[in-house]
């Protein structure tokens, strides 16, 4: 998969939510997508977004143009050094929020998406990384 | 987007809110604020929220507007969003939203037509 022309974004205010869905926006208008997936792809990164700052108070956003198997796409990574998630499962179901959402955040990105890997641990972090392909099946 | 672009307007005994395209979590908050505020000052009858601009709906935001809406019923209001997007619909959907009995409109204009039978508040 080649990658290039990275963008980062430091998320350590609720203000910079909105840094992200700008990015994310141009990223995502400039490689081609249409309308109803550019919504998509910045509500899931709002989401994702969110929870970093929720969860462990901040953390980055690289947004990056990526080519794989003859498509174009954009992988959102998000990082942080906070708690982490305990049971990755338990978090990837319906309804289940430790922290006063409504439990849609990670289970309703990832159906925004076409890919989506947590890597976390208690202690260590998270990291949640997204890929929305252009003209995907998914679409 | 900052606090200062949000405008509450009263049109006769409606109140007539156009939500900015993009706003942050405060200017989200904010909104909510100034709606119940207008809400126990006037006589109006119900809230129209217009999000016809509004391209990203978050599950922080939804919650906001749910919410600002059974703040508004408790109030004798009724509330009506009006024009959502195609792809907003789509996302909030596929995002797992449920936005319960919330009133929803095509555009202003047709959710005045549904306020217009709602019970006054006098």
């Amino acid at each position: 998969m080649e990658r290039n022309k990275v963008n980062r974004v430091d998320i350590a205010s609720e203000g910079d939510i909105l840094e992200v869905r700008k990015t994310v926006r141009n990223e995502s208008a400039d490689l081609g997508f249409g309308p109803t997936d550019i919504t998509r792809i910045v509500t899931a990164a709002s989401e994702l977004a969110r929870n970093v700052f929720r969860f462990a108070g901040c953390g980055t956003m690289l947004c990056t143009r990526v080519f794989g198997d003859g498509h174009n796409g954009l992988e959102l990574v998000f990082a942080d050094q906070g708690p982490g998630i305990e049971n990755i499962d338990q978090a990837m179901e319906r309804g289940f929020t430790t922290g006063g959402g409504l439990g849609l955040g990670l289970p309703g990105t990832k159906r925004l998406m076409d890919q989506m890997e947590i890597v976390s641990a208690p202690g260590q972090g998270t990291r949640v990384t997204v890929v929305k392909w252009l003209n995907s099946k998914a679409a | 987007m900052t606090g200062e672009s949000i405008s509450v307007n009263k049109i006769r005994d409606i109140l007539l809110v156009t939500v900015p395209a993009d706003p942050d979590d405060e200017t989200i908050n904010l909104l909510q604020e100034k709606i119940l505020q207008a809400m126990e000052r006037t006589e109006v009858r119900g809230l129209i929220l217009d999000i016809s601009t509004v391209e990203t709906l978050d599950s922080f935001f939804a919650r906001t507007i749910i919410e600002t809406a059974q703040m508004v019923r408790l109030m004798g209001g009724r509330t009506v969003v009006a024009g959502m997007r195609a792809s907003v619909a789509i996302t909030a959907t596929q995002l797992g939203l449920v936005f319960g009995d919330l009133r929803t409109a095509l555009d202003v204009d047709r959710a005045l037509d549904m306020l217009r039978d709602a019970p006054s508040r006098r």
